[in-house]
Formats: structure tokens, C-alpha cells, sequence
């Protein structure tokens, strides 16, 4: 992955301006990863192709990948405010619930002051916002409160929505029971995209768009023509969480985003110092109910139709921590990577019937005697297998997580950190690389003191630096955060 | 600076602050009192920490008195009254750096920008490192607070308590706990930061008050019972009493001899 990353690296490195190379090495790794989302469908199609069942046992499909993108931007979101203000957000399903809820409403016609035939862009929008409202009102009772009681009068809020959710008839006007969830009307097609450029429009869902700027996925795709809309779902959907990750990543390094990690160490210096911890906690709460939102309007945007377990059952909320923990809470990528760790252990551990997974891989590859062999009564090695595996990938998922709470605590990311050292893994890379960051600047100047000023100290050590051997890399010492891109030189491009 | 007039503090039955009158000016003023003299009661009654039960408190600005008595601890810092605590109390696994640059952020108005890198913001790690250079951690900046040693940890609380340009420092034993050879850098650190802040200083170590304090205010069961410059304190018999329980030479013996007469009372009974 790195040699990967470091080609655009060093070939815009020489051409453009000097930080514009620093800056492409400060997010190596950022590049790397999402360079790896955008080839994995092409991977997918290419090994499972080639090699079958083995492949298919140990790689998520890309039905997967695609749910894994908003319940991972859900996780981040739940993150974002219990992993960095130290509040757990146990009702963050709420949000999700609205983000879901707001699109179908409005794409139903359904929602007060707001005409029909909205775009869905619109409607996200609109379902993020209301979100916004929601959680202002919400935290304004609930962050009286701290620790478990926090945790609990969260809960009780979305427990409310939820129960709301399956009993309220005016959410299917003259049609079924709203506890079976409801639908878009058919006419409905949600549009994901940059408004007003048509070509950059995707239509999401099972039968949408297979193709994007005219590039048709269900060409590229070599075995599996028929998952063309899939891709061209798991591209737009994808996009949309990648920016929603970007914006999130930008307020924990701003100022605002230090106050909610200052309160999450310790809220009563935080206080002492002069911050008016319930006005940050609050804020902190209305942004991550925002982007929590757009992950539930997401998911309209592909399954078309929503229920109330899907939305706001507070098990929702759940796997979001659980994601979390596996990945490492106060790290806004380790929720994400910790929901497709969760749900490749679960396909690999078989889910119920379909797709790849370890048994129908043993099934077809241990020799038939084995199979046949009885291990006690009347159980066969075969019969073991369908009794133990078949449809029990969350029994076994939920081992993995006692694991993880009792030997990684700090989850994914977390470990990760701590072995490389660094506060991040893409200062690390960067380090690597052989460019000191430009962590800005006044970090950098840090070991020395206070003179150097910090647009110097980025560019100078951006051109500078290439072949020092990271470790000694001076400057590089003082670094302290991921997303260094701004020290000043980013910023003056502006 | 800073004055309170009457404040008086109960919890249920107990006065834990009684009728205090007091003024803080530009000078080192030691606060000093046997333990569970209300000295911490106090500092968390002019913070905001605690709502007094009567009484008020007052800072002057610009030449004015306003009325803080029902400002909170953020209030209070925002207005310049800055304090460190007792315990140890800083953002653990945040840098040094971090710890003093978070606190120089809260005195700016650009806590609620959120969409611009803190590392933009030079100015507040250019007065974290002027503080750190000042308390002594310059070659710390990069270590996660809770690696520190106990004597540098009271440095760093120290340093987080002067970022924002306070004017009053209300130092909660900064020499708490602290080993005999660091006693003399944080003694040096006091009598520096009162060069150009107002301090109130919470001390046990009876040394170094004596030897920083331009004035002793004598704290007991609540109330002031001396408010004088060093000398006069030292040999306040009231001061004395309050210490030392009214003991004088001689006490011992006596008592052991009361106490002896009644146990032979009692044999005869």
C-alpha cells in the first residue's frame, strides 16, 4: 500500500509547488486506503474469479462493503461524540432513525411545509438539519447529566422515536402496519451527487445507474457483470461518506475539536480554564447527530425503503459501539475499519445461507471421508459444521469482541498507534516516507521552541527533508496530529 | 483585584467559610490555616465552584467593582482569575504542550472555529511555549502530561493556570507532595509568577511562606483570625493557638498528671 501511495507523491512532488508534495505524503496513507476502497470491487470480481470459493471465503462481497460504508459513517458519527467528548451517545440511533425516516417521509410527500418531489440531496440536506434540531433539544436536556445517566437519557429519547416509529399511523397513511417499516413510492429515485452537474449524478439503489461519467462498471467487471449498479452505488454512496469523514477529520484538529478532546480528558480544568464545557458538548453533539443522519438517508438511498429495526432499535447504536471498540474509540477512521473487521469475521464465520464464508469453503474442499466421519451419535463432521456455523456469524462475532475488550482495549487504531508510536498512523507514513511533516508548524518548531514560525517550518521542511532517515528527522519530533496538510502552506494556497 | 465581603459558606451545620471580609491586591498574599480550615472551600468559593451561602465577592476591572459572586468557574476564568489546584489536575494523555496551548485557546475567540487547523492559530502555541519556558518544561513540550514527574506535573499546573494572561492566580499548594530537591524550583516559580500576577497562594510549607509572602492571612475554622505581614504572623499567639491547639511547654506534664489524679479518684470509688 505505501509504494502506492508514494508514486503520486513523488511525481507531483518535483512539478508543483513544494507543499503540494508534503502535502500528498501527509496523507499517504489516506490515499492508500481510499485508493484501496475505490480498486476493491475490481479486486473482488477479479479473485473470486479466478480462484473461486477460496477467495470468495476470505473476501467481504461487495454487498457487504456497501452496508459497511453507512453503518461505518454511522459508527464514526457516534464516535465522533462519544469517542472525543467522553459522552456516550447511547441513543445515536435516533439520528439515524431521522436521517432514514425524513427521506422516506419526504419522498412520500409526507413532511409539513416542505413540498413533494424533493430531490433526495435535498432531503438528506433536510434530514441532516432536522437532526441538528433534534439533537440541540435533546442535549440541551441530557448533557445536565454525565457518565451512565448520559448514556441512559439518550437511550430513553430514542427509545421514544422507536416506539413512535412502529406505532404511529400517520407515517403509512391508509397502508400497512408501520412496525413493517415503509416504502419510497416507485417513482422515487434517489440521486446521489453534486447538484446541478448531471453527469456527476448517480442513481442509487439495486436497480439503479451501473455507470458513472459514462464509465459502466458492469463492462469493467470481468465475472460478475450484474453487480454494475452495486459498484455504482458503493462509488456515490462511498463519496459521500468519504467527505463526511474529511469534514468530521477537520473539526477534531480545529480548535473546536481540541475543547471536545480537553473535555473528554478532564471536564472540570476544562472548565477551570474558562470553557463553557455544556456549550462545546452540546455543539459536538449537533454535528455528529448531522453526519449521523446522512448515514440513515444513505441508507434509503440504496435499499429505497426503511423500518424501525433498522433505524431506531437501540441495537442500531450497539454495533455502532461495538464498531467503535474493535476499531478504537477516539479515532474517527476505527469505527469504520471496526464495522468491516465486525462483518468479515461474521460472512467469514458463515451467515445464515448465502455468500462465501468458511463452511461452504470446508464443505467443498475437506475430503468427503472426513465429512461422513461421525463424532458422536448421530452428529456428522458435516452436520457439526451446518449446527455450529450455519447463520451463527454474530455468536462468533460476539466472542470476538470479548477478546478485543479484554486484550485490545483500545481497539484497532488504537493498537496500531501505540505500536507505531506516533498519534497517528499517517504522520507515521508520512515520517516514513522520508518528508518531516508539516504538521504545522508550530508543532514542529516545538522541540526547539518557539521561534521558527510555522509557514517556514512547514515548507522548508517539505522540500527539505526527502532523504533524512525519519527516525533522527528532527523536526518531525514536535508533529502531533494527523491531517498536518494546514500548517500554513495549505492554508496560504487558499 | 479581588475582595469578598461576608462570605460565609455552610455545609448543613458546619461553617466552612465564616464571614470572611478580604481583599486581594497586587502583592504575594499567603493564605495559611491548620488542615480543614475552609483554604480550598475558599478558593472554590471565589472561582465559582461553590455558591456562598451569604456574602459576596468582587473583582475590579479597569477600576470597577463588579459583583462575580454568581459567576461559574468558566466565568470566572474568562474574567482572569485563574487558579491550580491541590490535586493534580491537567488533561492526562494530552502533550504538555497541548495541556498549556488548550488553556492560552480558552482566553482567544477562537474556540468555536471549527473548520480551520489549530495548527493555524500560532499565537496560542507561541505563549504554551513562553509558558513552558517560564515553568520550566521547554524540554518536555512533547510528553504526554501523565509521564511526567509528580514535581513537574505541580509545574505544569502551575503553567496551565498562567496561559490566558490571568490577573489574579489563586496557587492551591503548589509544593504539595513534592520532593525536597523540587521544592526550591517551584518556590522560585512562585515568587516569579507574582513578579507580574496577583497571587493568593494556599501553602503548608511554613518556610516558604514565610520567606515569599508579602502578607499571611491566617485561616481557622472558616474565619480569618490574623491578616499581617510575615513578621507579625510568626508570633501571633492566635496564630499559635490555632497550629498548636494552645499548647504550651509544659502542657504534657500537666495533663499527664490531671489525668493521673482521676484514674486514682476512680480506683477509690
Amino acid at each position: 500500500m505505501s509504494t502506492d501511495a508514494a508514486r503520486p507523491d513523488a511525481a507531483d512532488g518535483g512539478a508543483l509547488a513544494p507543499w503540494v508534495g508534503g502535502y500528498l505524503r501527509d496523507h499517504a496513507i489516506h490515499i492508500a486506503v481510499v485508493a484501496f476502497f475505490i480498486v476493491y470491487p475490481f479486486l473482488y470480481d477479479v479473485l473470486v474469479g479466478q480462484f473461486g470459493l477460496p477467495a470468495e471465503m476470505l473476501l467481504p462481497r461487495l454487498q457487504t462493503m456497501l452496508v459497511v460504508l453507512w453503518l461505518g459513517l454511522f459508527a464514526m458519527s457516534f464516535d465522533f461524540v462519544s469517542g472525543y467528548t467522553g459522552y456516550l451517545s447511547f441513543g445515536h440511533a435516533a439520528f439515524f432513525g431521522i436521517g432514514a425516516y425524513t427521506v422516506v417521509l419526504g419522498a412520500n410527500g409526507q413532511l409539513p411545509l416542505l413540498p413533494g418531489g424533493l430531490s433526495f440531496m435535498t432531503l438528506m440536506l433536510v434530514s441532516a438539519l432536522l437532526a441538528v434540531v433534534v439533537a440541540f433539544l435533546i442535549g440541551l436536556v441530557s448533557f445536565r447529566l454525565s457518565g451512565v445517566y448520559f448514556a441512559m437519557i439518550t437511550l430513553g429519547f430514542a427509545e421514544i422515536m422507536y416506539v413512535a416509529s412502529r406505532n404511529w399511523d400517520w407515517l403509512t397513511p391508509g397502508q400497512s402496519d408501520p412496525s413493517d417499516g415503509i416504502n419510497t413510492p416507485a417513482e422515487f429515485n434517489p440521486e446521489l451527487g453534486v447538484p446541478f452537474v448531471d453527469p456527476l449524478q448517480v442513481e442509487t439503489g439495486v436497480f439503479g445507474d451501473d455507470a458513472i461519467l459514462g464509465i459502466n462498471f458492469g463492462d469493467l467487471l470481468v465475472y460478475n457483470e450484474n453487480l454494475g449498479a452495486i459498484v455504482a452505488s458503493y462509488f456515490a454512496i462511498g463519496a459521500v461518506v468519504l467527505v463526511c469523514y474529511l469534514a468530521m477529520q477537520r473539526i477534531i484538529h480545529s480548535p473546536f475539536g481540541r475543547v471536545m478532546i480537553a473535555i473528554r480528558e478532564n471536564e472540570e480544568r476544562a472548565k477551570a480554564i474558562g470553557y463553557d464545557t455544556f456549550k462545546f458538548k452540546l455543539g459536538a453533539f449537533m454535528i455528529s447527530a448531522f453526519f449521523g443522519a446522512v448515514a440513515g438517508a444513505l441508507l434509503v438511498a440504496y435499499r429505497g425503503s426503511v423500518n424501525p429495526d433498522a433505524a431506531f432499535f437501540f441495537l442500531v447504536t450497539g454495533f455502532a459501539l461495538v464498531a467503535a471498540i474493535i476499531g478504537g474509540l477516539g479515532t474517527l477512521a476505527g469505527p469504520f475499519f471496526g464495522y468491516i473487521f465486525l462483518e468479515g469475521i461474521e460472512e467469514f464465520l458463515a451467515r445464515g445461507g448465502s455468500g462465501g464464508g468458511l463452511q461452504p469453503f470446508l464443505a467443498e474442499f475437506l475430503p468427503g471421508g472426513i465429512l461422513e466421519t461421525t463424532i458422536g451419535g448421530d452428529l456428522t463432521v458435516s452436520g457439526a459444521l451446518d449446527a455450529f456455523m450455519t447463520g451463527h456469524g454474530e455468536f462468533y462475532a460476539g466472542i470476538v469482541f470479548v477478546i478485543f475488550v479484554l486484550y485490545v482495549p483500545i481497539g484497532i487504531l488504537g493498537t496500531l498507534r501505540l505500536r507505531l508510536g506516533t498519534d497517528s498512523v499517517a504522520t507515521y507514513v508520512s515520517r516514513r516516507l522520508g518528508g518531516s511533516t508539516g504538521t504545522g508548524g508550530s508543532g514542529g518548531g516545538g522541540d526547539s521552541g518557539a521561534g521558527e514560525s510555522a509557514t517556514a517550518a512547514g515548507s522548508v521542511t517539505a522540500e527539505g527533508g526527502e532523504e533524512d532517515d525519519p527516525r533522527e528527522g528532527g523536526p518531525a519530533e514536535g508533529s502531533e496530529e494527523d491531517d498536518p496538510s494546514e500548517g500554513g502552506p495549505a492554508e496560504g494556497g487558499k | 483585584m479581588l475582595r469578598t465581603t461576608g462570605l460565609t459558606k455552610r455545609f448543613g451545620g458546619i461553617t466552612a467559610t465564616d464571614d470572611v471580609d478580604f481583599e486581594l491586591d497586587d502583592e504575594l498574599t499567603s493564605l495559611i490555616g491548620p488542615n480543614g480550615a475552609g483554604k480550598t472551600t475558599f478558593f472554590n468559593l471565589l472561582t465559582g465552584v461553590l455558591q456562598p451561602t451569604e456574602g459576596t465577592v468582587e473583582f475590579r476591572r479597569d477600576g470597577e467593582w463588579t459583583d462575580i459572586t454568581d459567576a461559574d468557574p468558566p466565568e470566572t476564568a474568562q474574567l482572569g482569575i485563574h487558579r491550580s489546584f491541590q490535586i493534580t489536575n491537567v488533561f492526562p494523555t494530552s502533550t504538555v504542550l497541548e495541556n498549556v496551548r488548550i488553556a492560552a485557546q480558552a482566553d482567544s475567540d477562537d474556540s468555536l472555529q471549527f473548520w480551520r487547523n489549530v495548527n493555524a492559530f500560532d499565537e496560542h502555541f507561541e505563549e504554551a511555549h513562553a509558558i513552558l519556558d517560564r515553568v520550566g518544561l521547554d524540554g518536555k513540550a512533547d510528553v504526554p502530561a501523565e509521564n511526567l514527574s509528580h514535581g513537574e506535573k505541580r509545574k505544569l499546573e502551575v503553567g496551565i493556570a498562567l496561559a490566558g494572561d490571568p490577573d489574579v492566580l489563586l496557587l492551591d499548594e503548589p509544593n504539595a507532595g513534592v520532593s525536597s530537591e523540587d521544592v526550591d524550583d517551584i518556590k522560585a516559580l512562585i515568587e516569579d509568577v507574582a513578579s507580574d500576577h496577583a497571587v493568593l497562594l494556599v501553602e503548608h510549607n511554613m518556610d516558604i511562606v514565610m520567606d515569599v509572602s508579602d502578607r499571611i492571612v491566617v485561616l481557622n475554622q472558616g474565619a480569618v483570625i490574623a491578616d499581617d505581614v510575615p513578621e507579625n504572623i510568626r508570633g501571633d499567639p492566635d496564630v499559635q493557638e490555632a497550629y498548636l491547639g494552645g499548647y504550651e511547654a509544659g502542657d504534657l506534664q500537666k495533663e499527664r498528671a490531671k489525668r493521673a489524679g482521676e484514674d486514682a479518684e476512680g480506683k477509690t470509688a
